[in-house]
């Protein structure tokens, strides 16, 4: 049971948004659709719950194998949360979270509908708030009531567009961490979660579909697409921060094979990979957590660079260097104090490296390999 | 370019409505921005930022205090005559005018010769990497490049002393903030120049700034490297501010040598005791989830908790852990560990906490 797209088509004008997608979403998960601005998630998280229709012919959806494609939103039996925090400001929050139980078709006593209430409202920290109308709260706090009005219907798919886009990244930490705990909670049936932010997806799926120039390129469980990304474009997308990458020749030194990437920087080809390489030229992607100004393994390869920019990311270090003509990132734990301009001493472990193909853009293969 | 010095400034916008219990948006603030210096005014909104920025751009005269640059008290005088430039949110640019035009414009109204106009321009346009748009209409930028416009025509003239950005990433596209954040620290850096840059964003603040200052309900809390603010917070709030996740910050009580937390007890070395004042009171301490020890063995000196959450974040997970503590407030700790290391949710965890990170706050102030 789960949810199933066959062939959507989308556009808007000529513009093309979502081309020939299909997907089999099986219940039980947390599903993110990732993608940068403008790929086509919110989209197509619009099109399965209903609020808009694929183009004309161009597509089915199915609730349960039910094709629910003509059916209109109100008469699903799902919900939905929205990047901008919407509230009834009229209403308490107490009256907020309620509402949609007072509207809904089935009836319910008005203990039942407190007990629900309650229960919705301790889970995500508003009980102390049913007073208060939601311009009284915080950004962090109208989110979460938006939130509570979801899952208090207890319907079968919630999905959410970007909900944490608009809040500041203090609250957007707290509110994370809080929406795992929450989604974990005696669900059976499936949330969808557009985001453009590969932290969300991470912290919070399940499931992850990848989507670029209106295809899905990837969908995985988490572990394998954020371990094993199939295209450059989702290594490149789905790292946070990005990943690097470096041209590399395949060259033949005494009976070993090396991906070349500098006289010091090679990286030995285990046996076992060798017949996957066929081509002269591949392209070397690397996580930049992977290149470290400490010693992270005995086999790290040292490499010079020149320090470029200094970024500080919450409690790590971004350095942007220069090594020859590679512009490089390095992910260093802890704030550190590094200058522009200087000299850095970095380390690179060659087993972190991912081999991909140039033309196709597909990964070949991992140089850890399989867990 | 030039230093910009605030002494005893206090600004308090109801002294013009003549009310007479006071609220002051910014409070007895002294603080110096030296010349050729990148600089952030960093704290959630409301703060007192915004009228900060206007009381040294000259929109707004202190209700107390003065305002110098370079030594000069400048507190009377006027925008105009102060030669601040400001970079707003929204990209202030004329859309009729191509790019070249916009550049100059500042030049042409002080009556540059033209050849000397076209030397500076290019120069310009070169260090904010618009070179290949000198001739296209303006209206045709994108987000980003409107902005380093509006940046260019402030940086483009000599006697500009110093450079206030106001969230200026703001209304920037997502996708080009990253590089547009990137690129305002290479041209800060590149050219020297004064700036004070305004925001309640942590990666922007600590990315652009060499100094910045934390200001809370119109006050400066501490103003230091982001390396200070990070191993040296002078209070709570910056430790929960500065970091994600933040510091994590227990309710304590010190007895002598011993501080009791909701349900275990540290004892404190002689190192620490002989350099706090305070012997016996209720504190708070801080310890960053980072350097706290996680272990799945129990050990002397170790605390057990249960684990709540477990965030994957790639290189590292980070844990929120609970201890239940009867009728009292719940303990709530964040630590920080290693990716390989295997926890489920409801899995006891051994922490340690170890002294040399330790911070000691009372009343919102460090004590140790």
């Amino acid at each position: 049971m789960g949810i199933r797209i066959k062939n959507v088509n989308k556009s808007f004008g000529k513009h093309l948004v979502l081309d020939d997608v299909s997907l089999e979403i099986k219940d039980g998960g947390f599903v993110s659709f990732l993608a940068p601005t403008g790929a086509g998630k919110t989209t197509l998280l619009r099109i399965i719950a209903g609020l808009e229709r694929p183009d004309k012919g161009q597509g089915k959806v199915f609730y349960d194998d039910v094709d629910v494609t003509d059916i209109p939103v109100r008469e699903r039996n799902i919900a939905m949360v929205y990047q901008d925090f919407i509230n009834y400001p009229s209403m308490t929050v107490y009256e907020n979270i309620a509402s949609p139980l007072k509207v809904s078709k089935n009836k319910m006593s008005e203990k039942e509908i407190d007990k629900k209430v309650r229960e919705i409202a301790e889970l995500l920290s508003l009980s102390d708030l049913f007073k208060h109308y939601p311009s009284e709260t915080s950004g962090g706090q109208q989110q979460r009531i938006a939130i509570a009005r979801a899952l208090v219907k207890d319907t079968k798919y919630i999905f959410l567009d970007e909900p944490l886009a608009n809040l500041d990244y203090k609250l957007r930490e707290e509110l994370r961490g809080q929406l795992k705990e929450t989604f974990s909670y005696n669900r059976k049936g499936l949330i969808i979660y557009a985001t453009a932010d590969p932290l969300d997806a991470l912290i919070l799926s399940s499931h992850v579909g990848f989507l670029h120039q209106g295809k899905i390129l990837q969908y995985d469980i988490l572990d394998k697409i954020y371990n094993y990304p199939q295209y450059i474009e989702v290594a490149s997308y789905f790292s946070n921060p990005t990943m690097n990458f470096l041209g590399a020749n395949l060259v033949k030194e005494n009976d070993d094979y090396f991906l070349k990437i500098t006289d010091e920087l090679k990286v030995k080809i285990d046996s076992k990979f060798k017949n996957k390489l066929d081509k002269r030229e591949y392209l070397l992607g690397i996580r930049a957590q992977a290149i470290n100004p400490n010693r992270q393994t005995k086999n790290d390869v040292i490499i010079k660079g020149i320090i470029e920019l200094v970024e500080v990311v919450g409690s790590d270090t971004e350095i942007h260097f220069k090594y020859n003509d590679f512009r490089l990132l390095s992910l260093s734990k802890k704030i550190g104090s590094f200058k522009i301009g200087n000299l850095v001493e970095l380390f690179i472990d060659p087993s972190q490296f991912y081999v991909f193909d140039k033309d196709t853009r597909r990964l070949v293969y991992r140089m850890v390999g399989e867990k | 370019m030039a230093s910009i010095e605030f002494k005893n400034v206090s600004h308090s916008f109801e002294i013009a409505e003549g009310k007479d219990k006071l609220e002051w948006a910014v409070k007895d603030m002294n603080i110096v921005w030296e010349d050729g210096t990148a600089n952030a005014l960093l704290g959630p909104s409301g703060c007192g930022k915004t009228t900060m920025l206007n009381i040294i751009s000259g929109l707004l005269t202190p209700s107390k205090g003065k305002v110098y640059i370079d030594g000069k008290d400048v507190t009377e005088l006027s925008t105009r005559e102060r030669h601040i430039s400001q970079v707003f949110q929204f990209p202030v640019i004329y859309d009729s005018m191509n790019v070249y035009n916009n550049l100059s414009f500042p030049l042409v109204n002080m009556n540059f010769p033209k050849s000397k106009i076209k030397e500076k321009v290019m120069k310009i346009a070169e260090i904010l990497g618009l070179v290949d748009y000198l001739d296209a209409p303006s209206s045709k930028l994108n987000s980003a490049e409107k902005q380093k416009v509006s940046l260019g025509r402030g940086i483009v003239r000599d006697d500009t002393v110093g450079i206030l950005l106001d969230e200026p990433l703001t209304v920037i596209d997502p996708k080009l903030r990253g590089e547009l954040r990137r690129q305002l620290k290479m041209i800060q850096s590149e050219l020297k120049i004064t700036a004070i840059y305004v925001t309640h964003d942590q990666h922007e603040a600590l990315t652009f700034a060499d100094k910045v200052a934390i200001v809370k309900d119109g006050q400066l809390v501490q103003i230091g490297s982001p390396y200070d603010l990070y191993y040296n917070p002078a209070s709570p709030f910056v430790g929960y501010f500065i970091g994600s996740p933040g510091m994590n910050i227990l309710d304590a009580k010190l007895n002598g040598s011993t501080l009791s937390l909701n349900g275990f007890k540290i004892e404190l070395s002689k190192d620490i005791t002989d350099k706090m004042e305070i012997k016996n009171s209720e504190c708070q301490l801080g310890i960053r989830p980072e350097e706290i020890i996680t272990s799945k063995e129990r050990t002397t000196e170790t605390i057990s908790i249960k684990v709540a959450i477990i965030e994957n974040m790639g290189s590292y997970k980070i844990l929120t852990l609970i201890k239940k503590n009867g009728s009292n407030r719940d303990l709530s700790i964040k630590t920080r560990i290693d990716i390989d290391m295997s926890v489920s949710k409801g899995d006891i965890v051994y922490l340690k906490f170890p002294e040399k990170y330790l911070k000691i706050f009372k009343d919102n102030h460090k004590i140790y």
